[in-house]
């Protein structure tokens, strides 16, 4: 990867974030006043008044506006009205937190994946591909809500295995892993058996055989690498989801990640966690994106980023 | 490759750490204690504790305020003030408890109060007690001696040292400029650390000056879901659980308690057709009360006849609960109409998201109800923003007909906090302008002892009977689910405040 290429990224993404907090400046406003949902439902017009004036709401919007991007354009994203700190000192504890959950659940999901889609493209139309077939459909159907509460209630209350919920050592993320692991795993395995049946079909696996190359080595050398493109693709998109923050799972187990901080923000209005938070989300994408890219000139040769 | 490897190495560790059980503690140790609740604290300054959120963490057990109310009777019961007496009536006098240092060190003293009194009052840094519960009452205090208090209002006010018992002394160390995250009070207990997103920890203040806990050490954390929070008493991760949802609160150890909150639909009754009375009272009567029990609210939650608890000074006993008579309904609704008045209109019914345990599914039912009499009604839940923007005025004059669900909180225990903003011409909630009205709970609101309490019935009755601009439906109550092995009986009280020191083991 060329550094002009890297370069060149950059200025898009920028250009793309700019557009993006723009719009996300004018689009919380719209949600309404915080004013309401921050002080007493007894308090007076006039304390009301007061603190329109101390956050700045009674100026026009464009005011608050160009405020607010000379702010930005400094890395200042002001301070969360909920949590009373720097917004993005909040952001920044909960998306380590999102990142390592979305990884591991990704990695594990596109691991599986790959093995589980393997199998059923090699034994395509037998019962081991419809049994895989139907294991995926249901992981990838299944609502994340329902799944977890099912996990406390299986794992937690019943076998005593796991804790209900909470943060700490790896025993508490294997309930919110396994949530997040169910969807793109089901996702991927579709994906996984259906290009590896047309790459198995593929004339130059037909060739490798006709070579002598052994049955593994034709499978998971020469069919699955042209196989894996596809999936990266999905995986790649996936990975720019979960980096939002799995906000169902991280509310049901009170994982302190960025999804619930988001759905926090949103709901009580606080500006800064919101525009802080899709800030860090969205350079988060960036660097997926790019990563992908690298990945794809790594398993294609063909592919030549420039 | 490399990824593979630590992906397999990541797997043999869960693995191993589940077959080990290692994280999972079977019972709580006997010194220490974990109650989970729905929301992490918004704030724990001593002058924010007006929000039941925070105030269940400070109140009596990081901070305490000057008095308590008896959560038996609602009468004023000494804490940080062993007695007070009205001088005169602007001047209370108050005799502060010797002895009493705050976690920090520092000497708890008239100058202690003072320095609270004069931050909960600052405009600047926008307490929640001063904006709430003191709502522009001025109060200034002097020290007569170090335990000597003289604090003189700006208007008449009976109930000073009711409205006292919200307002918390945090240590005169507290910065005056801005809030606290790590509050120093007097109280049994002191902060640990608040670990945000995740708990706040507490231990038990060697210097307290009453009673110790019996539990040295106390976590509070936070769970979204009701049937987490339930399972995790089950599982021995949490001892006490709160906000149970009624479907979840099923066994012997959920414990229902009434909450001092009211439910309550609020008629807007300035627009047609809601400003002719008997389309209100249509209203009234169209609600089936006892089929909402055991359902869809708790079996426990009492049919309302008013805005206030029994347990509220002021309440009236004598006001007669509606009873279910759709026919009634439907006959008041011809009437109207054929007065003219537009009874077909759609009114819209607008919820709130959560207000309280199936919120949404009992307005459903209020509205198939409502329909069953002949309205028009729609029903459209909003979230608490755009929800506010309907509770609070300024309202549009152009705006539809509509009623509005609600809930009211009154455990400071006097009508006076919860008949003003709602029910004057002046308030901010009130859909009523009536100068009768006004001049029954302006003069309440001065009064004292069976005069108050006299006036402030008549508001009552006067808005169920005469104005009917409300749809009582119940005294709510909470559900919380105690751990078998714990003592802990929660009082109306409960909604605010986890009193730490009175729960023990068995």
């Amino acid at each position: 990867m060329s550094f002009t290429y890297f370069l060149k990224r950059a200025a898009f993404a920028a250009l793309a974030l700019a557009a993006l907090m723009t719009s996300a400046f004018f689009l919380v406003r719209l949600t309404g006043d915080p004013v309401n949902l921050y002080l007493p439902v007894d308090a007076s017009e006039a304390a009301r008044d007061a603190m329109r004036i101390r956050l700045g709401l009674d100026r026009s919007l464009m005011a608050q506006f160009f405020d607010w991007a000379w702010d930005i354009l400094s890395l200042d994203f002001g301070m969360s009205l909920w949590h009373n700190r720097p917004a993005m000192d909040v952001v920044l504890e909960a998306l380590p937190n999102t990142l390592a959950l979305g990884a591991i659940a990704l990695a594990l999901a596109f691991t599986a994946a790959i093995v589980m889609g393997s199998i059923a493209a090699v034994n395509a139309g037998g019962w081991i591909d419809r049994g895989v077939n139907v294991l995926s459909q249901a992981a990838a159907s299944v609502p994340d809500f329902w799944l977890g509460l099912m996990g406390v209630l299986l794992f937690a209350v019943t076998f005593r295995i796991l804790p209900t919920s909470g943060f700490g050592g790896p025993i508490y993320w294997v309930l919110p892993v396994a949530c997040l692991f169910a969807r793109p795993f089901g996702t991927l395995v579709q994906i996984v058996r259906g290009s590896m049946i047309e790459a198995l079909n593929a004339t130059f696996v037909r060739t490798a055989r006709a070579k002598g190359a052994r049955d593994g080595r034709v499978t998971f050398v020469h069919a699955l690498r042209n196989a894996l493109l596809p999936a990266v693709t999905v995986t790649g998109d996936l990975a720019a989801q979960f980096a939002g923050g799995g906000g169902v799972v991280e509310v049901v187990f009170g994982f302190p990640g960025i999804g619930k901080l988001l759905i926090d923000g949103i709901l009580k209005r606080d500006f800064a966690i919101v525009q802080a938070s899709i800030f860090a989300v969205a350079v988060v994408i960036f660097v997926i994106n790019i990563l992908v890219d690298m990945l794809y000139a790594s398993i294609d040769p063909r592919v030549r980023i420039e | 490759m490399k990824k593979i490897t630590g992906i397999h190495a990541l797997s043999m560790g869960l693995a191993i750490s589940l077959a080990a059980g290692v994280a999972i503690p079977a019972r709580a140790a006997p010194d220490k204690l974990t109650v989970v609740v729905t929301d992490e604290p918004k704030s724990l300054d001593p002058c924010d504790t007006d929000l039941s959120g925070n105030s269940r963490i400070l109140h009596n057990n990081i901070t305490e305020a000057l008095v308590n109310l008896s959560p038996k009777d609602g009468s004023v019961v000494p804490s940080l003030a062993t007695s007070w007496r009205q001088v005169d009536s602007l001047t209370w006098e108050f005799k502060l408890r010797q002895g009493v240092t705050f976690h920090d060190g520092k000497a708890f003293d008239a100058n202690a109060v003072i320095a609270a009194l004069k931050r909960a009052q600052d405009p600047a840094l926008a307490c929640e007690v001063g904006l709430a519960t003191l709502k522009g009452l001025k109060l200034n205090a002097e020290a007569v001696n170090p335990t000597t208090l003289l604090i003189r209002t700006d208007v008449v006010e009976p109930i000073l040292p009711n409205k006292l018992s919200a307002l918390d002394i945090g240590s005169p160390a507290t910065p005056g400029d801005t809030k606290t995250r790590n509050p120093a009070g007097t109280g049994p207990y002191k902060l640990v650390a608040w670990t945000p997103g995740q708990s706040v920890g507490l231990v038990a203040y060697e210097g307290y000056w009453g009673d110790k806990p019996a539990i040295p050490n106390a976590t509070i954390i936070w769970r979204a879901e009701s049937a987490v929070r339930a399972a995790m008493v089950d599982t021995g991760e949490a001892q006490i659980a709160y906000e149970i949802a009624p479907q979840d609160g099923t066994t012997g150890q959920d414990h229902a308690f009434p909450n001092a909150e009211t439910s309550l639909l609020r008629i807007d009754a300035q627009i047609a057709p809601l400003n002719d009375k008997r389309v209100r009272e249509a209203l009234n009567l169209a609600i089936d009360r006892d089929g909402l029990i055991g359902t869809i609210f708790h079996k426990d939650a009492q049919k309302a006849m008013q805005v206030v608890p029994p347990s509220v000074f002021g309440f009236n006993p004598d006001i007669p609960v509606w009873t279910y008579d759709p026919e009634k309904a439907k006959s008041l609704l011809a009437a109207a109409k054929a007065d003219g008045v537009p009874v077909d209109k759609e009114i819209i019914i607008y919820g709130r998201i959560g207000i309280y345990p199936n919120s949404s599914e009992s307005l459903e039912a209020i509205q198939a109800m409502l329909a069953d009499a002949g309205f028009n009604a729609r029903l459209e839940m909003l979230e608490t923003s755009p929800w506010l923007k309907r509770l609070l005025k300024p309202w549009n004059k152009d705006r539809p007909p509509s009623i509005l669900q609600t809930q009211i909180d009154n455990a400071e225990g006097d009508a006076v906090f919860t008949l003003p903003n709602r029910f004057t011409t002046d308030g901010n909630q009130s859909t009523i302008t009536d100068a009768g009205l006004d001049k029954l709970i302006t003069d309440g609101s001065k009064a004292t002892g069976d005069e108050r309490k006299k006036l402030f019935q008549q508001a009552f009755r006067y808005i169920a009977v005469d104005a009917v601009n409300i749809a009582p439906l119940f005294h709510m109550v909470t559900i919380a689910r105690v751990a078998k092995n714990v003592n802990y009986t929660p009082d109306v009280q409960a909604g605010n405040e986890i009193k730490l020191k009175s729960i023990s083991y068995r």
